[in-house]
Formats: structure tokens, C-alpha cells, sequence
């Protein structure tokens, strides 16, 4: 009965850090760098998100807010960073991402102070479903991040610049000389990515509170998601968020509210030791 | 003055033992460590916690190297077979945990009001006192100046710098990159216990949140702007690293209308900004001739 609770706050923590080591997987596969600054992104969603709730009161609208405001912070990284630094290692990438996460996080620290600040939800009647308690918010939150993970599927999966994101993921060579434009491609990696942070920000900030390092705190669970699920996999990457949101919630009883995060970085460790390309990864990416 | 002086000199020199811990790994090796302050917080939290049970400090110094250094080879094992960036997330999540755990246990580590009263590394009051204080961080980073310079001269450090260079070419002669990755992950994380020690010997009170990840990317900042791989490098990125640090205390009291937690979003951002342009413009950093990346 607790344990049924558990689980769904596991859901729907797992859909957050889902979507956010969605973002990474793809940065990670098609631009080829852990995205460090995948967790503000996400703090980013959260307060714009946040600031188009309580003018409007309507999910729709602050859901489509978000995106827009974190895609174009996205496209904004790309073209002022990381386009400049293509061609050098990872390393350069990944220092450049801690900077800009940083950068972000000081903005909104400036702007909107340290305190803490919350979506101002009427409080709902929930929904009794075989004796376990459900809020309508969550089924509507779960409803978003479902229609969010649809839509970029759909982008990947059935769309041509889907095609091209998924050919320069496979070899990016390849895709070059088969005349797939570099740039465009890009373009279309960010916003997709901050698209996706957008909403797990909202989610995170509707589910808790919003505050300028909830993000940096949703890192390492997304970038263990990501490892996990083998990195450059989209659908791992969704399938090992709500695994490891799960066995978060489910670990609590067992070792405390504070250790949650330690149990992400276990089993990163662990699928680095046993299985590095993760549940759906290529082994020759890990190497 | 001559107090502020010398506080400030000893802050420094303990940074300067980060950097150069940072300079094995990163300049000289190419190993992408983001969790030094979860060394340096092993090392700090060992040393205060022996010396506060009556363990000379010389010991409990030498004790906090040995458990950092210790508590940085599992690490290695998990991910330096791996490619670099997974190293790097790795250590960032250990950082994390090290400092929940500090939070956490209070049985230990007292939890968030952390430990007191911790022996100081020189018995002694007033500005004599702060100057052998000085002294005795001097002669340790010129000790750890030294060492640095004798691997990076050695044959070991042939073989390391081969390896951030060109790794597949070293397993081609025969050798296995992530052994030597290993030693100088161990080594480097003990030079970072030792200077968490020394701090906590220095301030002689330690919480957590003196440990947290912003603290490790200033290291990376000061080694960036110095100049990655040269020990002059990690020394003059300190020196900036400090005059930024302190010059934002000063300004802070200066510019009234910004708060003090205004001013340490603008601290936070001020380091982004500069691994950005650094990143972007400079990446051999102010020292540097080190070939390009």
C-alpha cells in the first residue's frame, strides 16, 4: 500500500529525470559531449514556466512557455558556445557546459534571488484508484511528459530532420558527404533539447518548489539515466529515468530521504563496471 | 595588514596545492577530475576528525592523504577503462555523495554543524604565529612543486603525457593507459587530501557546505587561466583566482545596494564566464604554449 505510493512518486520522478537524460542522450550522441548544463536548462523551465502559471493559470500555455523560453536559451548556448568550440574534444565541450550552467544559474540567482518559489496550484480533490491516493495534477503532469515524449519521438522517429539528427548520431562523416547540412542539424538537437529540459523543469517545479540549483541536484540522477539507459538511445534513456526515479522512491524506507541520490550514482557505477554501453546502448560509444 | 596578508597567502597556498593536484591529473594527464573538493573534503574531514581524537597533526595530515588517495582508486577502477567524459561525470557524482554523506552521518562528521575546534596546524597567537603558519604551507607546496616536476620529467611522466596526447598509441606499445591512469588519480586525490587537511587544520572549523562542487570548478578556472599542464600555470591562476575572490568580497562591501547572496550569484557567474571565454579563446590559458586542444 506505501509501496504503491512510493511507486507512483517514482513515475513521476522518473518522467522528470527521463526527459532530462533525454536531452543528454541526444547532446551525448549527436554533438558528442555530456551536456553539463542539461540541469539549469531545466531550473530555466522551471521559472519560466513558473512566471507563465501565474499569469495565465493554465498548464497548456505555461507548458508551451517553457519550451519556448528554454529552447531559445538552448539555441542561444549553441550559437554563442558550443558552435565556436566544434572540432575540439569533449573536454573543452564539457568545461564549457559547466561555465554556461554557471551562467544560468547566476542570471536566475541575480534576477529572481535564492528563495524559494512555488507554482500556486488550487489544491484538488484526488482520485481514489484501488485504495491509492491520485492527485488529478499528476495525472496531468504524467499526461504532459507523455505527450512531450511523443512529440520528440515522433520528431526522431518520423520526420526527416529526425532522420538526418539520427544519421550524424550514427557517423557523422557519413551523414556529411550523404549531404546532410551540419548546422541544421544542430539547430534542431538544442531546441529539441531544450525543449524536453522545459518540461521536466515544470514538472520538477509543479511536483516541488523552483529554486536556482533545483536542476544542478537533477544532474547526476540524469546523467546516471543516461548511462544507464546507453548512451545515444532515446527510448534507454526514458525506460532507465523511470527505473531509477522507482528505485529511488522504493530505496527510501531502506536508507533515508538524503541517500535517494546515492542510489543513482550506485547503479551508474555499477553499469560502468558490468555493462558500460548501458540497456540499449553500442558498445564501440563507450570506449 | 600583515594578518590579512598572511590569511590570505595561506588560502592561496592551499589552492595552490589543489591546482597543482588538478595539473597532474588534467594538464599533465588529461584526466577530467570534477570532484576534487570530494577529495579535498576526505581529506579535510580525516585529518579534523584524528586530530580532534589526539593524533599529532603531522600524522593526522599524512592519515588524510592516505584515505583520500585510498578512497580515489575504486573510482579509477569503475571508470578510467572508459572514455574521458564518463570519467568525469563519475567524479562530479562522487564529489555529491561525499558531501551528503557528511551531512548525513552525524555520528561522524557531526552532520550540518560539522566539527569545531579543530588543532591548528601551529600552535600560537598573533602574526608570528600566521607567519610560521605561512611557512609551513610554503615549504609543503614547494615540496609538491617539486614532486610535480620530477613526474612530469620522469619517465612516468612521458608515458602520462603520451597518453593525454595520444592514448591509442600507448596501448599500441604495449602499455595499459588506465594503470597509469589509475596512479595518477591516487596520487593527485592525496595531494588534494592533503591540502583539504591542511585547511581544516587552518580554519580549524569544517560543515559541509564549505565543500561544495562551485569549489572544485574554481581549481579548474585557476588551472584553465594559468595555463593547463604547466605548474607556473596552476600557481599564476591561483593568484587570480584569489584577487577574484577577495576583489568580490571588497566589492561587495563597496557596492551596497548588492546583496551578499546577489554577490555570490555574480561570484558563480563570473567563474562560468571565464571557463567559457577561456574555453572559446584562450584554452592554453595566460602561461601557456602547451599545445593547442
Amino acid at each position: 500500500m506505501s509501496y504503491l505510493v512510493l511507486v507512483q512518486n517514482g513515475i513521476a520522478q522518473g518522467l522528470i529525470i527521463g526527459l532530462a537524460a533525454l536531452s543528454i542522450t541526444l547532446v551525448f550522441g549527436i554533438a558528442r559531449f555530456p551536456n553539463a548544463a542539461a540541469g539549469d536548462m531545466l531550473t530555466f523551465g522551471g521559472y519560466a514556466g513558473l512566471f507563465a502559471f501565474s499569469a495565465t493559470h493554465s498548464l497548456l500555455a505555461t507548458g508551451l512557455a517553457a519550451i519556448a523560453a528554454t529552447a531559445l536559451l538552448s539555441l542561444l548556448m549553441y550559437y554563442a558556445v558550443f558552435r565556436r568550440l566544434a572540432g575540439r574534444s569533449a573536454v573543452s565541450l564539457l568545461v564549457a557546459s559547466i561555465g554556461v550552467a554557471f551562467m544560468i544559474r547566476a542570471v536566475l540567482g541575480v534576477s529572481f534571488g535564492h528563495g524559494q518559489l512555488v507554482y500556486e496550484i488550487e489544491l484538488t480533490r484526488p482520485y481514489i484508484v484501488g485504495g491509492v491516493r491520485v492527485s488529478p495534477l499528476d495525472l496531468k503532469l504524467a499526461l504532459i511528459a507523455f505527450v512531450t515524449l511523443a512529440a520528440a519521438f515522433g520528431v526522431l522517429y518520423m520526420t526527416s530532420i529526425g532522420r538526418q539528427m539520427r544519421a550524424v548520431a550514427d557517423n557523422s562523416d557519413l551523414a556529411r558527404v550523404s549531404g546532410i547540412r551540419p548546422q541544421r542539424v544542430m539547430a534542431s538537437l538544442w531546441l529539441l533539447a531544450g525543449a524536453l529540459t522545459a518540461i521536466a523543469g515544470v514538472m520538477l517545479g509543479m511536483k516541488t518548489i523552483v529554486a536556482p540549483e533545483i536542476g544542478w541536484e537533477i544532474l547526476l540522477p540524469a546523467f546516471a539515466a543516461a548511462i544507464f539507459g546507453g548512451i545515444g538511445s532515446p527510448i534507454g534513456a526514458v525506460a532507465a529515468g523511470l527505473i531509477l526515479g522507482v528505485a529511488q522512491e522504493l530505496s527510501t524506507p531502506l536508507v533515508g530521504f538524503t541517500y535517494k541520490i546515492a542510489v543513482s550514482f550506485a547503479v551508474m557505477c555499477a553499469v560502468l563496471v558490468f555493462r558500460p554501453r548501458g540497456l540499449f546502448g553500442k558498445a564501440e560509444a563507450v570506449r | 595588514m600583515d594578518a590579512y596578508l598572511a590569511a590570505i597567502v595561506s588560502v592561496m597556498l592551499i589552492y595552490v596545492l589543489l591546482a597543482l593536484g588538478l595539473t597532474l591529473q588534467y594538464g599533465l594527464t588529461g584526466l577530467i577530475n570534477f570532484g576534487m573538493v570530494g577529495f579535498f573534503a576526505i581529506g579535510a574531514y580525516t585529518s579534523a576528525l584524528l586530530a580532534l581524537h589526539g593524533v599529532p597533526v603531522v600524522l593526522s595530515v599524512a592519515a588524510a592523504a592516505v584515505v583520500a588517495g585510498i578512497s580515489a582508486w575504486p573510482i579509477g577502477l569503475a571508470s578510467l577503462r572508459l572514455r574521458d567524459d564518463y570519467f568525469a561525470i563519475v567524479t562530479l557524482g562522487f564529489a555529491e555523495i561525499v558531501r551528503l554523506t557528511l551531512t548525513s552521518e552525524k555520528w561522524l562528521t557531526n552532520g550540518v554543524q560539522g566539527l569545531s575546534r579543530i588543532p591548528p596546524i601551529y600552535e600560537g597567537t598573533g602574526t608570528a604565529a600566521a607567519f610560521v603558519i605561512v611557512a609551513i604551507l610554503l615549504a609543503v607546496t614547494v615540496a609538491a612543486i617539486f614532486l610535480i616536476h620530477r613526474v612530469a620529467h620522469s619517465p612516468f611522466g612521458r608515458i602520462i603525457a603520451a597518453i593525454r596526447d595520444n592514448e591509442e598509441a600507448v596501448q599500441a606499445i604495449g602499455k595499459d593507459p588506465a594503470r597509469f591512469k589509475i596512479q595518477v588519480l591516487v596520487v593527485g586525490s592525496a595531494l588534494a587530501g592533503i591540502a583539504g587537511a591542511l585547511y581544516a587544520h587552518y580554519v580549524t572549523y569544517i560543515v559541509p557546505e564549505q565543500f561544495v562542487a562551485l569549489a572544485t570548478f574554481y581549481v579548474w578556472m585557476a588551472v584553465i587561466m594559468g595555463g593547463v599542464g604547466r605548474v607556473s600555470g596552476a600557481v599564476v591562476g591561483t593568484a587570480i583566482l584569489m584577487f577574484f575572490l577577495e576583489g568580490s568580497r571588497f566589492l561587495g562591501d563597496f557596492l551596497p545596494w548588492i546583496s551578499s547572496v546577489q554577490m555570490a550569484s555574480i561570484r558563480i557567474g563570473v567563474v562560468g564566464l571565464a571557463l567559457v571565454l577561456f574555453t572559446i579563446y584562450r584554452p592554453q590559458g595566460l602561461m601557456g604554449d602547451f599545445t593547442k586542444r
